[in-house]
């Protein structure tokens, strides 16, 4: 219990330390950050009335106390682009990233983790011989590419899934939920996910190989071997339990790692969510709405590694004892 | 790559100092001259605008024939603006746009903003362009209300610009928009030069020909308001100009006609004008549009801080007075032969009772641009019904006295161009109003598909090179207009523009065919003229590299 | 992009914490530090001749290496040459042909020319980007596994504050503001990638720390410095080597990812570049796979070929964790 709440004071330390770097390096950046939104006709009394109303005009320490404290109350400004909230604009794109993530996580998961379980136990065969290399490659590739070619061979060349977006065209449905749960939305969900799961499903798949490998090697799987129980039994029963126990904890270490990196995969297919939302920050220089979208992938990312640090810890004693030494 | 650049760069600075100490004793012999600074040719990033970036390294390629140093540098278009439109007096040379709007169909915007002296500080004149002789004329064909007369004083604007080349134009583009001729009857869109069939009478006039009565159209920039005292971006003036309903309207000759006014009556002085509203319009809420409202549009935007954008074009106005329920008098101090184009047709009609209370409540610095309604209500011929981060639905107003004939206008912002070229084939989109892709992958796009149909149209506005009037060697006339000429408008039309575009010499477009001086199409064109102007101006070149005249020194870095 | 942030990642060491490192130097308690370190290389030099993975994963690593050294006399046309026929049109988006073997651009450039020297540009990054994280995630591990206390501490929690920052964001973001060039993405890699390889050092350094031959250069009065850079740095050279041939990967996908975005330097080709340029040039419409196909797999190969090196020296080097 109290390892957990150090890590968690930890965590809430590291999500400040983030949050002020980024403060500053968006503060500290050449040129006024509103250039882009001032109206090239306006008056100078105009373009410093506005500079005001952003806070602007406040010498930086005021300017980060301000910042801290409308944190504090999940306030995180308001977007010179869109004129609106901050908070408003990112949590309209973060449903769509998160389905995004999770959908293909576990599609990369649950396959990786059967696959790996496979090739572990026809270690030495010809399908080791081919997986291997093949899931390597999938972690080689770069997402956005193998979005590329998916892009183009289902979607222009033979015009099975839609271009990009998220929803068709004029469609309004009564919630979020039933927009989610739509087949217009899975229809445009699908190549965006396979391109994900793709890229995702070679950590899974060697991973679990290779704690399988270590597992069969251990006492108790012997000792099964000695009892007389099918190869099938100890497999199922036995190694791939406890093989499972690292893979889960990559699998929240993935969702917090797939959120920030779904930004090539969101540009790409024009996907409304989180990644795409900061990238166009980051080139419309919307600094508020950039900082904002930071943050809320960091805060995914940093629980869940605390998660993970903390199911790795709770799932498999042999660290405790490891990290004592 | 960047080892090769390294290592060339190395090797010709090293060539350079080699050369001025094998130079050395030469110096002293031959006149000493100075040499032209290296200049940075700014143009967007290459993601962002690839004909314009394009069209940059082209030119650089042909200036370094001339012996100048030129490296293009792509911006985002923040860092572009910040150095070229705020920090005037630090450039050399951009490339730059100007944008075809329905109210530069009069060539007053372009031929006084452009181009007038008083611009100059912080206007649209960036180039510091400065001539005595062209303001005359612009403030002359400003105040001349005949027609004919006023045509031949924006011929000599256009002869002055062609002679002082303060840019160096290079083309108007082609637009493109297409339509699914499966849900639309293509005899029922407007054309309008200029324009092309995006105009605000096709939205009125277009007809649906089956099950689908949604126009659906797209938009590739993402929407920041919606907002009657405000014009952030294209798209959003295309759902303004739907929602609010304007005095008058550019017709599809690229002239305005009353609009929401049944006539607008000059005195013969051309400076006061009489409107007579329409009868019976409403508001999308439900109350009359009144004479006050008409006035209220106008006169609002004229209080200090309102609406930046728009106050320009109410200034003119010195007095508005209602005469009876459906009329009222508007004096200008002097006649303006633009006024009805770049204000009766330009300003939005906006109800007074919703926002008198919003101006009022505005905090101190907060201007109307800074307003976010929850809904917005307009007389338009179509009412506002909602809009997300992805799209602007609107409904037509069957009450309209123009009822549209089309039930919705939805229009979706499409990031990428690619997907809005697969959204048209498939059918998501049926009208793309915002191409700006390879025109020809949109031709062949149609062909494969059959059902679309695609329409060029010869832009309003047009693509060039600013050269900073203000730097030596800019601000000399002979400098600039041998740089000028030694650009292949033929060659970046084709090789930038993908032959999408006619070669420009002129800031008033073909498009305008009654302003359009065609004299200036006879533009001198190659490296040896160049070459031979610069030589006649004094120029040399001293080991490669172009000198100044003997006796001028550089004086920037 | 997925990070190598994750325990047990399979292309860098699996369960790199419980890993015993060969004891090189038992029997040799004082052998000196360039014999250690000669020793080390020469084991690394090795295990290509013993391990299949490790002996392609070189080969693609040659070849890519040869291609950027004789880039110059590979090309036919300078990479960002605007190329127009003898009739002066711009020869545009033309299929593969003996002239131009992969094709040209949409903008009129040579394919195959670009594709050869993204080479340069990808091993630039790739090699100067993994040196950077190695040597700090070496020396970090190094100091903070062997003085332990406050020192470990400190490097530890600024180590959690590098994991807790999203990477690609990250050098998004500095490469948007900082200027797109390819060495505001190197930092961004170095300055975030490095906390993977420390962590496992440090482990290793802390396991190494009690062993014999530590002990004994200590009772002979050797300084704490000498030690740990003369008696235990040379014993996880090849640990180090393995996280390189990993982070190179990682970093040329990295660069090609902002590259990609367009926050990547407009006048220097790499495959990113070249890939943004083919997206945004509509060639996914156009079905031009001969120019978006090439540079993906390149990228693919070259960084396969630092993940079966890792993965053939962790096998040989390693052999427990092959199991």
């Amino acid at each position: 219990m109290r390892y957990v709440l150090s890590r968690l004071f930890y965590s809430i330390l590291v999500l400040w330390v983030v949050g002020t770097i980024l403060f500053f390096m968006f503060r500290l950046m050449p040129g006024s950050p509103l250039t882009a939104f001032i109206d090239q006709t306006s008056t100078l009394e105009q373009q410093q009335a506005l500079i005001a109303r952003f806070g602007l005009d406040k010498s930086l320490f005021q300017q980060y106390l301000a910042f801290l404290g409308n944190l504090l109350q999940g306030d995180l400004g308001q977007s010179f682009f869109h004129r609106r909230p901050v908070m408003d604009v990112v949590l309209e794109a973060l449903p769509n990233t998160i389905i995004l993530t999770l959908s293909s996580l576990i599609l990369a998961y649950v396959f990786g983790v059967l696959a790996g379980a496979y090739l572990a136990w026809r270690r030495g065969s010809v399908a080791e011989g081919i997986g291997i290399p093949i899931a390597l490659a999938t972690r080689a590739a770069p997402e956005f590419w193998l979005g590329m070619v998916l892009l183009a061979f289902f979607s222009f060349h033979l015009g099975w899934f839609p271009a990009g977006g998220a929803n068709s065209v004029g469609l309004q449905y009564s919630s979020n939920w039933a927009r989610v749960f739509s087949w217009d939305f899975l229809h445009h969900l699908i190549l965006p996910m396979m391109t994900l799961a793709i890229y995702l499903q070679g950590l899974p798949l060697l991973l679990m190989r290779s704690n399988m490998l270590e597992v069969l090697q251990e006492e108790f799987v012997t000792m099964g071997k000695m009892k007389g129980l099918s190869s099938r039994t100890i497999l199922l029963n036995h190694a791939a339990r406890n093989a499972m126990l690292p893979v889960a904890t990559a699998f929240a270490l993935g969702v917090g790692n797939a959120i920030g990196g779904n930004v090539v995969v969101e540009t790409v297919f024009s996907f409304p969510g989180l990644g795409r939302l900061l990238v166009n920050a980051v080139s419309a220089s919307d600094y508020p709405l950039a900082q904002g979208a930071f943050l809320i992938i960091t805060a995914v990312l940093i629980t869940m590694n605390f998660i993970a640090d903390i199911s790795y810890r709770l799932l498999d004693p042999r660290i405790r004892i490891a990290s004592s030494i | 790559m960047s080892i090769t650049r390294r290592k060339l760069l190395g090797t010709s600075a090293f060539a350079a100092l080699a050369a001025t100490f094998v130079g050395l004793p030469g110096i002293s012999l031959a006149q000493s001259t100075s040499p032209v600074r290296a200049l940075t040719l700014y143009s967007r990033a290459q993601a962002a605008n690839p004909q314009q970036y394009q069209a940059a390294e082209l030119i650089a390629q042909a200036w370094s024939d001339l012996g100048l140093d030129v490296t293009v540098s792509g911006l985002p278009q923040n860092q572009l603006s910040d150095i070229v439109w705020y920090n005037r007096d630090t450039w050399d040379v951009t490339m730059w746009q100007m944008v075809g709007r329905p109210e530069r169909s009069d060539p007053d915007e372009f031929v006084m903003n452009l181009f007038h002296s008083s611009n100059a500080a912080t206007g649209f004149n960036f180039v510091g362009y400065n001539n005595p002789a062209y303001d005359a004329i612009a403030e002359a064909q400003r105040l001349e209300m005949n027609r004919d007369a006023r045509k031949v004083l924006v011929a000599q604007a256009q002869q002055k610009i062609n002679e002082d080349q303060p840019y160096a134009f290079l083309v108007y583009p082609t637009k493109s928009y297409a339509y699914n001729t499966a849900v639309f009857d293509g005899t029922t869109l407007v054309d309008a030069p200029g324009l092309g069939i995006k105009n605000f009478m096709t939205f009125i006039t277009v007809n649906p020909t089956g099950t689908q009565r949604d126009l659906l159209m797209n938009v590739s920039n993402e929407l920041n308001a919606i907002n009657p005292y405000y014009i952030s971006g294209a798209g959003d003036s295309w759902m303004t100009e739907l929602i609010w309903d304007r005095i008058m309207r550019i017709g599809a000759d690229g002239l305005p006609q009353p609009w929401a006014a049944e006539s607008v009556t000059w005195n013969t002085e051309g400076t006061v004008a009489t409107i007579v509203i329409r009868d019976g319009m409403t508001f999308h809420d439900g109350k009359p549009v009144r004479v006050e409202d008409m006035i209220f549009s106008l006169e609002s935007p004229k209080k200090e801080g309102t609406a930046p954008m728009y106050r320009p074009f109410v200034d003119p106005i010195q007095a508005m007075t209602k005469v009876d329920d459906r009329t009222f008098t508007l004096t200008l101090a002097k006649p303006n032969a633009a006024f009805e184009t770049s204000t009766l047709a330009k300003l939005n009609i906006i109800p007074e009772h919703i926002w008198a209370p919003l101006l009022t409540a505005l905090a101190a610095g907060e201007s109307a641009e800074s307003v976010v309604e929850d809904t917005r209500v307009g007389s338009g011929p179509f009412k506002f019904e909602r809009w997300n981060q992805s799209e602007v639905v609107l409904a037509a107003d069957k009450g309209h006295f123009s009822q549209p004939k089309v039930d919705r206008v939805i229009m979706r912002v499409v990031l990428n161009v690619e997907a809005a070229l697969g959204m048209v084939r498939s059918g998501e989109i049926n009208f793309l109003t915002d191409y700006t892709g390879d025109p020809e992958l949109l031709l062949s796009t149609a062909k494969d598909a059959g059902n679309i149909e695609v329409m060029d149209v010869v832009d309003i506005g047009f693509q060039f090179l600013a050269f900073n009037n203000r730097r030596p060697p800019f601000n000399d006339p002979v400098f600039r207009r041998a740089l000028s000429y030694a650009i292949d408008r033929r060659l970046i039309t084709g090789a930038a523009w993908n032959g999408f575009g006619r070669p420009a010499n002129s800031h008033v477009s073909p498009a305008l065919p009654f302003w359009y001086d065609a004299s200036t199409e006879a533009l001198p064109q190659g490296a040896d003229l160049a070459k031979k102007m610069l030589a006649d101006a004094g120029y040399t070149i001293v080991s490669g590299r172009l000198n100044y005249p003997a006796g001028v020194t550089e004086a920037l870095k | 992009m997925l990070r190598p942030s994750e325990p047990g990642l399979a292309d860098v060491p699996a369960q790199p914490a419980r890993a015993r490192l060969p004891d090189l130097s038992a029997g040799r308690k004082r052998a000196g530090f360039l014999r250690e370190i000669g020793r080390s290389l020469q084991t690394i030099a090795q295990v290509p001749r013993r391990n299949a993975y490790a002996a392609i994963g070189l080969l693609i690593y040659l070849l890519f290496v040869l291609t950027a050294l004789l880039a110059d006399q590979l090309i036919h046309y300078r990479p960002l040459e605007i190329l127009f026929s003898d009739t002066y049109q711009l020869k545009r988006s033309l299929p593969p042909s003996s002239d131009h073997w992969l094709g040209t651009t949409q903008g009129g450039r040579d394919i195959y020319s670009q594709l050869v020297m993204g080479t340069r540009s990808a091993l630039a990054v790739g090699l100067t980007a993994a040196m950077c994280v190695v040597a700090i995630g070496t020396l970090v591990g190094l100091v903070s596994g062997y003085f332990g206390g406050w020192v470990d501490n400190l490097l530890m929690r600024v180590s959690d504050i590098a994991l807790g920052i999203p990477f690609l964001p990250f050098v998004i973001v500095l490469a948007a503001f900082l200027g797109a060039s390819q060495t505001n993405i190197v930092l961004g890699i170095a300055l975030l990638l490095w906390p993977n390889s420390a962590r496992v050092i440090r482990s290793q350094v802390m396991t190494l720390r009690e062993r014999a031959f530590v002990e004994a250069a200590r009772v002979t009065g050797a300084g704490q410095w000498r030690i740990l850079f003369v008696h235990i740095a040379p014993n996880i050279l090849s640990l180090s080597f393995l996280y390189t041939s990993v982070a190179v990967g990682w970093a040329i996908l990295t660069e090609a990812a902002v590259s990609f975005l367009g926050f990547g330097p407009s006048n220097t080709v790499s495959w990113g570049y070249m890939l943004q340029d083919a997206y945004a040039s509509q060639a996914l419409g156009r079905e031009q796979y001969n120019w978006f196909l090439p540079p993906g797999l390149a990228i693919v190969l070259v960084v396969m070929g630092g993940f079966f090196i890792s993965r053939g020296y962790e096998e040989a080097l390693f052999p427990k964790l092959k199991g």
